[in-house]
């Protein structure tokens, strides 16, 4: 009883016989692999999944952000147990959508020196699409963390982080993030918050969120100003950021800023600070 | 007036060709494999330039609104090359998966060898098994022989000719061609091959049933500009605009559609042109804020 494929085979109804009829070609012969993936959104279809928060086996999926293409791609992949020299192969040699539908698969694949090695070229290419597929919506990266691979060190997940950051993609999408704050992660945040403001860019919203839960030297300063800041999300993030530093001698600077705050989900976060 | 343009090697290309383009309202790109100017020496660099068809070349265009197809195939000159004949040959099959290869292509005669032939007739049946249109390119030297080559060779493949595009045509091969039922190609270009204005007398002799033009823009003396610049001259000669835009929309979509990968829906709307996305590092906008571009 493997409760992924179970799961993927019930969720994809009719495509299942097909996806079947597929392993046990690629069963008589290895090769067929890399012609029937390019085939899933055609087969299967782009349409979106769903599902909501589910449970594979150990990864915790959001599977409203996932296609059926996806899910066909991972139980293709967990069917005929993809080594890590195929997957590196399909991902070297597919294209964008491919590649897309094999990071999200990831989630439910074993956390390999192939799975780490394809989450590295990610982190390297930038791509928002793959970046996405890779690790929002899941709990991929805290898992690989904690798997402790020789390959995918605390640096990596650093800056994979980062990426997250200079890319924009909110906290939220990556499960089990705050599980990956520390103090270099800060440092790099911090850094690229103030170069950004500099330079009168966007800075990454979550931020805050995240440099609360490893202050360095600055971030409670940063915090404490965030509250003045005119940008509702950015004043919120702070709010969100000071409960859980949870130190009581800012409360404070909370309560005088309390009477001004319009927004109430706000106020209401500034009236728990400790203190 | 909406343009696909079905024959231009983007690899060649600069983003400033893109931009004008899509100002000129080409809204999608087909892009054959083909020669790349020298041989290659080894089948690795043709998985690199098939990777880059289906990857980087497609995510670049669809930075400036442009939905990007191919072909693939083994291009004729490089059929003679036993350095890497077979090798692609055996890498083909996994690329004619691939969502964005609308067919085979181009393939054909340019030398018009025995080793053309083998690789040709293999490739159309290729198509056949892959369920896929075919691309011909036609010889520049002894075209009519070429021609009628490459329509018997189709023949004994047993690919349906409804199904074959026979590209780089001229005045004398639209005799040949106009009666097989094969789509008939044009390569409009500044100075040889085919012009606009000899493209125009071409469709004011024999019409726009089943005839494609395209620029074939590629490393040397050429236009990406060249269909909707004929589109214009056709206009202006008196050529009804449903006529031209059959011509230069209608005619390629239907001819590749017959790939069973289009979805022409989505060709309506541009192409994801979200100017933040990099690709494997490498960025066109080379770290200019997006939104001042």
């Amino acid at each position: 009883m493997n409760a992924p494929l179970d799961l993927l085979r019930t969720r994809l109804g009719e495509a299942a016989p097909w996806l079947k009829d597929q392993d046990a070609e690629i069963a008589a012969d290895r090769r067929r692999l890399a012609v029937a993936f390019p085939q899933l959104p055609r087969k299967v279809a782009r349409s979106q999944l769903g599902g909501g928060l589910t449970a594979l086996g150990k990864a915790l999926c959001d599977l409203d952000g996932w296609r059926r293409c996806d899910a066909a791609a991972a139980l293709l992949l967990l069917q005929c147990k993809v080594t890590d020299a195929e997957l590196v192969d399909l991902y070297a040699h597919g294209d964008l959508e491919e590649r897309a539908m094999l990071l999200r698969s990831l989630a439910v694949l074993p956390i390999t020196a192939g799975s780490c090695s394809l989450l590295l070229e990610v982190q390297r290419t930038n791509m928002v699409l793959h970046l996405e597929a890779a690790i929002c919506d899941s709990d991929l990266l805290a898992r690989t963390s904690a798997a402790k691979l020789p390959n995918f060190g605390s640096s990596d997940v650093d800056r994979l982080m980062l990426k997250v950051a200079f890319l924009d993609l909110p906290l939220r999408r990556v499960f089990s993030a705050e599980q990956l704050a520390n103090i270099e992660l800060s440092r790099m945040l911090q850094d690229l918050a103030t170069e950004r403001e500099a330079a009168g860019r966007p800075v990454w919203r979550d931020t805050d969120r995240m440099l609360a839960r490893a202050p360095v030297p600055g971030t409670i300063a940063r915090l404490l100003g965030g509250l003045e800041h005119g940008d509702d999300g950015r004043r919120l993030a702070a709010a969100e950021a000071l409960l859980v530093l949870n130190r009581p001698e800012l409360r404070a600077f909370a309560a005088e800023r309390l009477p001004r705050e319009p927004r109430p989900e706000i106020r209401a976060i500034l009236q728990r600070l400790p203190g | 007036m909406l343009i696909f343009e079905p024959h231009i090697h983007m690899y060649s290309r600069i983003t400033d060709d893109y931009e004008r383009m899509a100002l000129a309202g080409i809204r999608a790109v087909l892009e054959p494999a083909f020669w790349l100017g020298q041989n290659r020496t080894n089948v690795g660099s043709f998985v690199d330039y098939f990777d880059t068809l289906i990857g980087w070349e497609r995510f670049r265009s669809q930075q400036f609104g442009i939905h990007h197809f191919c072909t693939m195939g083994l291009n004729p000159r490089e059929a003679n090359d036993d350095r890497v004949n077979d090798a692609v040959m055996e890498i083909l099959p996994r690329y004619l998966e691939k969502d964005s290869v609308l067919g085979v292509g181009e393939i054909g005669l340019d030398d018009q060898t025995p080793k053309e032939e083998k690789y040709l007739l293999a490739q159309l049946l290729l198509a056949k098994k892959h369920d896929l249109p075919v691309l011909i390119h036609t010889p520049h030297r002894d075209k009519k022989k070429g021609f009628l080559r490459c329509i018997d060779m189709v023949k004994e493949s047993g690919v349906p000719m409804h199904r074959v595009l026979l590209d780089h045509g001229n005045e004398e091969t639209i005799k040949i061609t106009r009666e097989t039922g094969c789509w008939q190609g044009f390569s409009i270009y500044p100075n040889t091959k085919m012009d606009p204005h000899r493209m125009v007398q071409i469709v004011l002799e024999y019409g726009v049933e089943r005839v494609i033009i395209n620029s074939a823009a590629d490393w040397g003396v050429s236009d990406p500009l060249m269909v909707p610049r004929t589109a214009t001259r056709l206009e202006q000669a008196g050529v009804a605009r449903e006529r031209i835009e059959q011509l230069v929309w209608k005619n390629p979509l239907g001819f590749f559609a017959q790939s069973g990968r289009i979805d022409e829906a989505a060709l309506l709307r541009p192409a994801n042109s979200n100017l933040r996305e990099t690709f494997e590092g490498n960025s066109v906008l080379r770290g200019q804020d997006p939104d001042r571009v």
